[in-house]
C-alpha cells in the first residue's frame, strides 16, 4: 500500500494547493489554456501573459501541456480530460494543425467555445470536420518570414549564399515562415538558398545540422532559422568553426538569449513575436465569448524585427 | 497462485487510486470520463501486449514506438492511394510483423542482445517512416476508416472494443497454447527449454513478431484517432509500454507476468494522467508523479518477492 500512500499524499497536496477555485462551480468561470509544451521560453511567456489577464478579469486559468511539443496525441488526451471538468472556454495552441481538429469537435459537442492561439488549424481539415472556433489569436508567420527575408536582402546587398534551418516538417508555423522567407529572397537574383534542412525546433539539432551544412557548403554566409533555438544552435556551430560574425544569422522569436547574441554582434537579427501578448489576448477573447460578447475572427498580434539598432 | 495474488494487488492499487480521485474531484467518476480514460489507455495497452510476450520471455523491445510510426505511415499512404480498407490494414500488419520478425531473427540466430537489436530497429524504422513520407504527415481519411477510433458500439468507443478483443485473443494464446507455455519456459530458463527439445529460436522470433503485430494494431487506432499518420508518432511509446508491463507485475528477469496485470498497469498510468489533468496539477509535477509510481510499484514487487 506504500505507493498508494505516496500517490494519495501528492494528490492531497495538489488538491490543497488549488483550493476551492479548482472547481468550476465556485462562481468564477474557468478557462483552459492547452499549450504545445511548457519547456520552451515562448510558451512560458505566453502562460505568464495569460495568467496576468486571468487574474485581472477574475477567471480561473488552467494551464496544461504535453511533455513533448510534437506529442499531439497527448495534447488531445489533455483536451478530452479538460472537457470532463466542465471548463467554460478552451484556448489551445495546436501541436498538429490537422490532428487536433477531431478533439476540438468534441469540445464543440460539449458546447465549450474554442480560441485557437499561435498556430492555425489546417483550413481543409477544419472545413471537412465542420469544427467551430470563435477566433484566432496569433501573428502572421508568413509576414514574419518575409520580414526576415527582406532584412537579409538589404543587409547583404542582395548577394548571399543561404543555409536554412527548418522546424518540424508539416507544422503550419514553420512552413509559413519558410514560405514567406523563400518567396521574398527568390525575388533577389543574387540570393540563393544552398541548403535547407529540418532541425526540429531544437537547439542541439540546430548545432549539428548547421555544422554538417557548413561542411558541405563552407561558403554559406547567411542563415535563416525558423526559430531562435535553432539559430542559437547554429551560432554555436559557427563559433566552433571560428567564424563568429562572418555569417549573418537571422532567427525567429527574439528570445532573451538571442537578443544577447544580437547585442554582442554574434547574431544579426530576429523576428520578435509577443507571446505574452498572445496569452493575454487569448484569455481576453475567451472571457468575451463566455460573456456572450462578439470577438473578431482574427486577433492579430504584431511582429517586429529586432536588430542591434533597435536594441539600443 | 502467486501470480494471481500479485495481479490482485495491482488491481487493488488501481481501485484505490480511483477511490482517491473520486474523493478529490467530482469529474472523475462519471461514465463519460471513465470511457474517456479507457479509450485513452487503449493504444498503450495494446502496445504493451506484445511487450508482455517479449519481457516474459526474458527480452525487451525498444522498437515498438518506431514500428507504430512505420506501420501507421504505410497504412496512411495505402489508404490515400485508394487501396481498399482491408488491403491497407493488411499492409500495416505485414509491416509491423516484418519488423518484429526481423528483430526476433537477429536476436535468435544472430545471438545478439535484444536491447541492441531493437535499439537499432528503433532508429531504422523511424528513419524509414520519415523517408517514406519525406517527413510529412499523411492526413485526411474516409469516415469508414476513422470510425475505428471515433465509432461506438452502444456507448462503448471502438478502440475499447478493439483493445478487449486483442487482450482476449492474446490471453488465449499465452495461457492456452503450447506457444504460450514456451514464452514462460524460455523466460524462466532458456537453456533448459532448448535442451528439452523446444525450437527456442523459432519461438523467440515469433514472440517479437507478436510485438510487431500489436504495435501495428495500435498504429491503426492512432492513425484513425489523429486522422493523420505521422512519421514522428509513437516516440517514447516503448517506455510507456514497458512501464505498464512492469507495473502490472511482469518481471524484467523473465518467466513471470500476466496480460491481466499489464492491462491493469496500463490503466493505472491512464487513470493517473487523467486524474492529474482533472485536478489541474502542473504538467511538470505530473511527470514526477508518474515516474514515482513506476519506481515504487516495482520496488514494492521486489520487496514482496524477497519476503516470500
Amino acid at each position: 500500500m506504500k505507493p498508494l500512500c505516496a500517490v494519495m499524499s501528492v494528490f492531497a497536496i495538489a488538491a490543497c494547493n488549488r483550493g476551492p477555485a479548482s472547481t468550476a462551480t465556485g462562481g468564477r468561470p474557468t478557462v483552459a489554456l492547452v499549450l504545445k509544451t511548457l519547456n520552451h521560453p515562448f510558451f512560458v511567456d505566453m502562460r505568464r501573459g495569460a495568467q496576468e489577464a486571468a487574474d485581472r478579469l477574475g477567471v480561473t486559468l488552467q494551464v496544461q501541456a504535453a511533455e513533448r511539443e510534437i506529442d499531439v496525441e497527448k495534447q488531445m488526451q489533455i483536451v478530452e480530460n479538460m472537457i470532463q471538468t466542465g471548463i467554460q472556454a478552451l484556448a489551445i495552441t495546436p501541436s498538429g494543425s490537422r490532428e487536433v481538429v477531431s478533439v476540438l469537435v468534441k469540445a464543440n459537442k460539449a458546447k465549450i467555445p474554442i480560441v485557437v492561439v499561435d498556430t492555425r488549424l489546417d483550413p481543409d481539415t477544419a472545413a471537412a470536420s465542420g469544427v467551430r472556433t470563435e477566433t484566432f489569436v496569433g501573428s502572421d508567420n508568413y509576414e514574419g518570414g518575409k520580414l526576415a527575408g527582406e532584412y537579409l536582402v538589404k543587409a547583404t546587398g542582395g548577394t548571399a549564399r543561404i543555409g536554412v534551418l527548418e522546424g518540424i516538417p508539416g507544422h503550419e508555423t514553420g512552413d509559413s515562415r519558410l514560405r514567406g522567407f523563400r518567396d521574398t529572397v527568390k525575388l533577389a537574383p543574387g540570393m540563393s538558398i544552398v541548403a535547407s534542412q529540418p532541425a526540429n525546433w531544437e537547439r542541439d539539432q540546430g548545432f549539428n545540422v548547421f555544422q554538417n551544412m557548413l561542411q558541405a557548403h563552407p561558403d554559406i554566409d547567411a542563415v535563416f532559422a525558423c526559430s531562435d533555438l535553432m539559430a542559437l544552435g547554429a551560432l554555436e556551430a559557427i563559433a566552433a568553426a571560428g567564424r563568429t560574425g562572418a555569417i549573418r544569422v537571422v532567427g525567429f522569436d527574439a528570445l532573451d538569449d538571442a537578443k544577447k547574441a544580437i547585442a554582442a554582434g554574434a547574431m544579426a537579427a530576429s523576428v520578435a513575436q509577443f507571446p505574452a501578448e498572445m496569452g493575454r489576448a487569448a484569455v481576453e477573447s475567451a472571457v468575451r465569448v463566455i460573456h456572450g460578447e462578439p470577438v473578431p475572427r482574427d486577433v492579430k498580434v504584431p511582429l517586429e524585427l529586432v536588430t542591434r539598432n533597435t536594441l539600443k | 497462485m502467486k501470480q494471481i495474488g500479485r495481479q490482485f494487488g495491482t488491481l487493488v492499487g488501481l481501485l484505490a487510486l480511483c477511490a482517491v480521485l473520486w474523493a478529490l474531484t467530482p469529474y472523475f467518476l462519471t461514465v463519460s470520463n471513465l470511457l474517456n480514460v479507457v479509450e485513452q489507455t487503449s493504444i498503450n495497452a495494446i502496445v504493451a501486449v506484445g511487450m508482455t510476450f517479449v519481457i516474459v520471455s526474458g527480452g525487451i523491445d525498444l522498437s515498438v514506438g518506431s514500428i507504430v510510426a512505420l506501420s501507421g505511415v504505410v497504412l496512411g499512404t495505402a489508404l490515400q492511394s485508394a487501396h481498399a480498407l482491408p488491403v491497407s490494414l493488411l499492409l500495416a500488419f505485414a509491416t509491423g510483423v516484418a519488423c518484429g520478425l526481423t528483430n526476433g531473427a537477429l536476436i535468435s540466430w544472430g545471438s545478439l542482445p535484444p536491447f541492441i537489436v531493437t535499439l537499432g530497429t528503433m532508429s531504422i524504422a523511424r528513419g524509414a517512416a520519415l523517408l517514406y513520407t519525406e517527413g510529412r504527415p499523411v492526413s485526411g481519411f474516409g469516415p469508414g476508416f476513422r470510425s475505428l477510433a471515433t465509432g461506438r458500439i452502444g456507448f462503448v468507443p471502438a478502440p475499447v472494443i478493439l483493445m478487449a478483443a486483442v487482450y482476449l485473443a492474446a490471453n488465449f494464446v499465452l495461457t492456452h497454447t503450447t506457444f504460450g507455455r514456451y514464452v514462460y519456459a524460455i523466460g524462466g530458463n532458456e537453456e533448459a527449454t532448448r535442451l528439452s527439445g523446444v525450437a527456442v529460436r523459432f519461438h523467440k522470433t515469433m514472440m517479437y513478431g507478436v510485438s510487431g503485430l500489436t504495435s501495428a494494431v495500435a498504429a491503426v487506432i492512432l492513425t484513425a484517432r489523429l486522422n493523420s499518420a505521422q512519421p514522428i508518432a509513437g516516440i517514447m511509446y516503448e517506455l510507456d509500454a514497458i512501464a505498464a508491463t512492469v507495473i502490472g507485475g511482469t518481471s524484467l528477469m523473465g518467466g513471470e507476468g500476466t496480460l491481466g496485470g499489464t492491462l491493469v498497469g496500463a490503466l493505472i498510468m491512464g487513470v493517473l494522467r487523467n486524474g492529474l489533468n482533472l485536478l489541474g496539477v502542473s504538467s511538470f509535477l505530473q511527470q514526477i508523479v508518474i515516474g514515482g509510481v513506476i519506481v515504487v510499484a516495482v520496488l514494492l514487487d521486489t520487496v514482496l518477492k524477497r519476503k516470500r
